[in-house]
C-alpha cells in the first residue's frame, strides 16, 4: 500500500544529491540546481497526490465535510 | 501482526532520512510526511470499524445522530490538527505548527458551540 513511493523517492533524492555533487565537481553549478529543482518538483508531486488522497480519506470517515 | 510491519518500516524510513537529511534535507522531510501518510491510511481503516460500532451503538441507544456527528467531526480535526503540527515541528517550523494547532483548536470550539448551548439549556429547564 504506497510502500514502494517511501523506496522511489529515497532513490530519487539519493540519485539528485548524487548528480548535485558530481555536477558541482564538474563545473556546472546551475545545473545541478535545476536538476536538485527538478528531482524536488518530481518528489512533491507524488507527495501531494498521496497528501489529496488521505485528506480524502479523512473526509469520508469523518464525514467532515 | 500489522504493527511489526509499521515500526519495521519505520526503522527503514528513518534511517533513509536520516542518510538524506544532511546534505538534501528537503527530500528527508518529504519522506518522513509520505511515511507518515501511509500510517495514517492504515490505521484509517482501522478507525472506520470502532466508529461503526459506535453507530450501532448510538443507534440502540437511539441518541440523536446530532451528537455523534459533532464528536466524529472533532475527533477528525483533531487528528489532522495532529498530523499537520507534528509533521511542522518535525521539519523545523515551530511557528507554523503552533499555528496549525491554534487553528485546530478554535475549529473544534466551534464545532462543540451547539453542544454546550444545548447542556446549558437543559440544565436551565432543570432548575426550579
Amino acid at each position: 500500500m504506497g510502500l514502494d513511493l517511501l523506496f522511489k523517492i529515497a532513490g530519487v533524492g539519493i540519485l539528485i544529491s548524487v548528480f548535485h555533487t558530481a555536477l558541482k565537481q564538474a563545473g556546472k553549478e546551475d545545473m545541478a540546481h535545476l536538476c536538485t529543482l527538478a528531482g524536488f518538483t518530481l518528489v512533491l508531486l507524488w507527495v501531494v497526490q498521496l497528501l489529496g488522497k488521505l485528506f480524502y480519506t479523512v473526509q469520508e470517515v469523518f464525514k467532515l465535510s | 501482526m500489522e504493527i511489526i510491519k509499521i515500526v519495521g518500516i519505520g526503522f527503514i524510513v528513518t534511517m533513509l532520512v536520516l542518510m538524506m537529511k544532511k546534505d538534501r534535507p528537503e527530500f528527508a522531510i518529504q519522506l518522513s510526511l509520505t511515511l507518515t501518510i501511509i500510517i495514517f491510511l492504515i490505521i484509517l481503516n482501522k478507525v472506520q470499524v470502532v466508529l461503526q460500532l459506535f453507530y450501532d451503538l448510538a443507534e440502540k441507544a437511539n441518541i440523536s445522530m446530532m451528537y455523534l456527528n459533532t464528536l466524529l467531526k472533532i475527533i477528525g480535526i483533531a487528528y489532522i490538527t495532529e498530523f499537520g503540527a507534528q509533521v511542522c515541528k518535525d521539519a523545523g517550523e515551530g511557528a507554523i505548527a503552533g499555528k496549525i494547532e491554534f487553528a485546530g483548536k478554535v475549529m473544534v470550539m466551534v464545532m462543540a458551540i451547539p453542544i454546550i448551548a444545548l447542556v446549558i439549556d437543559t440544565i436551565v429547564k432543570l432548575l426550579p
